[in-house]
């Protein structure tokens, strides 16, 4: 027997970040912006969805993947606002990975959309190692949670373009320090973009809705 | 969590490489992991070692190596070969 070496350098990923190119490219060639919102579950997202959808204009060209491990609870949610919404159920896996998306995707024609938000899986962790071909991760940080987070889950803030710090309406409440949390995710990230919404009271929303309107 | 679906993914790319090496058998595949790649080292050997239980690729090792940033990389295969 003889020992051979076989020299590697690739991803772990590459199958899913082939299939994230090609929904990159698709999105590119069709001209659809396409945001991938990550969160613990119960930050918001989903409220944060409502409000966004709430606030479009009904012949806004957007639509939902929203990922869950079971229920299609959030895609009913969501559908009330008369955009296409469809729940992605991954029975078990813990985050969404660019084949569920492309699954997902098939039977809408992409020159029909100019804004696709993709609500992950409730996970801080998982869904960080997954491309969706997304063209900006965006976390979200609910004031219930605690200030550490960024530095107890580094990947997620390091690789979001922005952070959406959620339930600031509690912030008289909870022993959440706000500056302590912006310090932290800058710690991990200095470029990162930091927004402050309560899905409750609606404030900070119309940043949120500038935000995307001046990527789209 | 999703550790078991990363040793998966290893896995596969092991299977796919061993194609051009009839008759080997995989010895070791080095992996690199950074701290902010979201997977955890500990968590990947104990899932790898669960997955290839009572497989061919029982005796593979997985050698996890500390990486920078964000990488989660296949650095090195290493085969047995029978002799030509």
């Amino acid at each position: 027997m003889s020992t051979t070496k076989v020299p590697l350098e690739r991803k772990v990923l590459s199958e899913n970040d082939r299939l994230a190119a090609e929904l990159r490219a698709a999105f590119a060639r069709h001209g659809v912006h396409c945001l991938n919102l990550i969160s613990s579950p119960g930050s918001g997202k989903t409220a944060l969805l409502e409000r966004t959808l709430a606030a479009f204009d009904p012949a806004k060209r957007v639509a939902v993947l929203t990922g869950d491990i079971q229920t299609d609870a959030d895609a009913r949610r969501l559908a009330r606002f008369g955009f296409p919404v469809r729940q992605i159920t991954t029975a078990g896996a813990c985050h969404l990975d660019a084949r569920m998306v492309a699954t997902a995707l098939e039977g809408w024609d992409l020159a029909n959309i100019d804004l696709l938000f993709i609500e992950n899986v409730g996970n801080l962790v998982c869904p960080t190692s997954y491309d969706l071909g997304e063209a900006a991760k965006v976390v979200l940080l609910s004031v219930a949670e605690g200030e550490e987070k960024p530095l107890k889950y580094p990947g997620i803030f390091f690789k979001s373009k922005l952070m959406v710090l959620t339930k600031i309406d509690l912030l008289p409440y909870v022993p959440f320090r706000l500056e302590d949390a912006i310090a932290n995710a800058r710690a991990i990230q200095p470029g990162i973009e930091i927004l402050q919404v309560s899905n409750t009271t609606g404030e900070g929303l119309d940043n949120w809705m500038e935000w995307i309107e001046r990527r789209a | 969590m999703h550790e078991l679906g990363i040793a998966n993914s290893i896995l596969e790319a092991v299977a796919t490489e061993m194609r051009p090496h009839p008759g080997a058998r995989a010895v070791r595949i080095a992996v690199t992991v950074g701290a902010l790649s979201g997977v955890d080292r500990d968590s990947l050997a104990f899932c790898f070692g669960a997955i290839v239980k009572g497989t061919p690729f029982e005796k593979l090792a997985l050698d996890v190596r500390e990486g920078a940033s964000d990488e989660l990389d296949l650095t090195c295969l290493e085969l047995e070969e029978p002799e030509p």
